[in-house]
């Protein structure tokens, strides 16, 4: 699943802004030392890696272009079939992708690294010893969406009990109380009283 | 008596050339316990005075908001955003708010802007108080806790007067803020849409909270004791606190200026002055001292943004069912805790395909094991303290 090499020069696909975004230049130089593809939407700079090179594009980001601050890491589970709120329209690719996003603490310059995991068996080494901080990050998508992090010392639950089954924040695991009691939130609005009222006239019930 | 002195000489050697064997203690602590702030368990180890191997076990308030939001649309997902961090639900929702308008590409108007801003700096200052209320209290200072929740009180009727609610205020609209109760359309009644006395009364509570914070100032500053146990303990040094993706005060105080209202653009805080606080040593005490100052700066922005409060819509046009176009973004925003921020991933649906709730207590909480390696049993509450976390903002 990783890009291959043709797609790694420092490609900055702008996606939805026009061609000179302020941080175009920022966001190649950040994907060429590291080996990715840059894309950036809104002010959000978003650098596709390879998932070999995931601890190494880390230390160089922290390394070389100061980005020390560990913000945030978790997943995206991208499923056509799900189990709860609605499919996506189009056909993906049905992939795990593993988020980080880190900053600087000076500019207050940000970005966030992405890589793609096998759906069925996601391995990845552990970013511990690059950022302390992704120790309780890692627990969380380790349980959350099955995420093994080679190298961590400590893949116990955080949130959940003992023996709990599953990894509840993957599009196959189903919301259960949605299952046992239908919720009239977004899954079915009920019919506005007028349009009710105009399908059938009042004729069923007279005496009211 | 008939006790041979060599006899008790004997003994005597003989237990000091026995060496000490210390065996480790087990200490529970929580998860009910009043400095953690909601339910969180910490599991030490002591030897003797010291404490070590500390592990914190969090979860107990996990809800699950991140899978919630999977199954709602747009709009009733600020009321679940709201119960992150209770203690300042009404700064939970501009990040989501504006992760959803960015992606909409929607102009907010000014008022409502200004309206969000003065609300977020009046959460900042209820949350920080209640810091400066239960942090001496954790140190065995009661006095400033009346001090604090006075102002406290006032600020929350404020809020409360606005958007009606105390700590939930489910105030914000995509594309700005709800017309107060009985307003009717404020396109029609420009001028209802705030309550009448607010902004004067905002502007004098800002008084009495710069009062407050001189007098919280002499109490606790001027407090040997409370010196004693703050000074020097717990100190993070900025590339650890950074590394463990600390944010707000609690990074500040280690000597960043990383305040995301200088940095991100989500609300106007470029129209007004106002300084990063930030600490030199980045002990107890410097997290303290960061939070009082803070909340002085916050009153200065609400001062100034009531005097330039400009007059206008509180909404933008929106389409009635919102949908948000497909694509992603992160909105961070600083939160009284630190940096909270919304991944949003849209598929032009009614309701987001993932939204990834980053909040700041728990990044802030998880420096703790590294924090209290090797420190006295009674600095763990002193550092710990110190984090202001809340539960709700650590498990989501």
């Amino acid at each position: 699943m990783s890009s291959s090499p043709s797609e790694t020069d420092a490609a900055v696909e702008n996606e939805t802004q026009a061609q000179s975004h302020p941080l175009q230049g920022y966001a190649g130089a950040v994907a060429e030392a590291v080996g990715g593809t840059a894309g950036i939407q809104f002010d959000t700079i978003k650098i596709k890696i390879p998932n070999d090179t995931w601890v190494d594009a880390h230390i160089t980001a922290r390394d070389e272009f100061g980005l020390v601050h560990f913000s945030w890491l978790s997943a995206i589970d991208w499923s056509n079939e799900v189990e709860v709120g609605d499919a996506l329209s189009d056909e993906v690719e049905e992939r795990l992708e593993l988020l980080t996003t880190v900053g600087d603490i000076s500019e207050g310059r940000r970005v966030t690294f992405s890589t793609d995991l096998d759906h069925a068996t996601p391995v990845i080494p552990t970013l511990i010893d690059v950022y302390a901080g992704a120790n309780w990050h890692e627990r969380e998508a380790h349980e959350m969406f099955g995420i093994d992090f080679l190298g961590h010392p400590n893949l116990a639950h955080l949130y959940l009990p003992d023996g709990f089954l599953g990894h509840p924040l993957r599009k196959s695991f189903p919301l259960l109380t949605r299952e046992v009691k239908p919720w009239p939130g977004k899954v079915d609005v009920e019919a506005m009283p007028e349009k009710a009222t105009a399908e059938e006239p009042s004729t069923e019930n007279p005496e009211a | 008596m008939a006790i041979d002195t060599d006899v008790i000489r004997h003994l005597s050697e003989a237990q000091v050339s026995v060496e000490l064997q210390t065996e480790d203690m087990t200490l529970n602590i929580g998860p009910q316990h009043p400095s953690t702030h909601g339910v969180l368990r910490l599991v030490a180890q002591i030897d003797g005075e010291r404490a070590h191997d500390v592990q914190p076990v969090i979860g107990y308030m996990h809800r699950g908001y991140e899978k919630l939001s999977e199954v709602r649309t747009y709009p009733q997902i600020t009321t679940i955003v709201n119960r992150i961090d209770w203690v300042s639900g009404y700064a939970n929702e501009i990040p989501f708010i504006v992760a959803a308008e960015k992606l909409m590409e929607l102009e907010v108007p000014p008022r409502a802007q200004y309206i969000r801003l003065v609300l977020t700096e009046m959460a900042r200052i209820s949350s920080h108080l209640i810091f400066m209320a239960s942090y001496p209290l954790e140190l065995g200072a009661a006095t400033p806790l009346f001090f604090a929740l006075r102002e406290r009180e006032r600020v929350l009727d404020l809020l409360e007067s606005v958007t009606g609610g105390r700590f939930h205020p489910n105030f914000n609209r995509i594309g700005g803020v709800k017309p107060v109760a009985g307003a009717g359309s404020t396109q029609k009644k420009v001028g209802q849409d705030l309550p009448v006395d607010f902004l004067p009364e905002t502007m004098d509570a800002m008084d009495r909270v710069s009062k407050v914070c001189d007098e919280l100032e002499d109490l606790v500053a001027g407090n040997e004791i409370i010196l004693a146990r703050t000074r020097g303990v717990g100190v993070f040094p900025i590339e650890v606190a950074a590394s463990y993706g600390l944010s707000g005060p609690n990074l500040r105080a280690s000597g960043a200026a990383f305040d995301l209202r200088k940095i991100e653009n989500y609300l106007p805080y470029d129209d007004f002055e106002f300084n990063v606080i930030t600490g030199t040593n980045g002990d107890c005490w410097d997290r303290w001292h960061c939070r009082l100052q803070e909340i002085r700066e916050s009153a200065k922005i609400i001062q100034q943004a009531i005097d330039g409060i400009p007059s206008g819509d509180l909404q933008a046009k929106v389409p009635k069912v919102i949908k948000v176009p497909a694509g992603e973004t992160y909105v961070r925003a600083e939160n009284p805790k630190g940096e909270m921020g919304y991944y949003l991933v849209s598929d032009g649906k009614d309701g987001p395909y993932r939204l990834k709730i980053r909040s700041a207590s728990f990044s802030n909480l998880s420096i703790l094991p590294w924090a209290l390696e090797g420190v006295l049993v009674p600095d763990i509450i002193a550092i710990m303290g110190s984090l202001d976390f809340v539960l709700g903002d650590v498990d989501r």
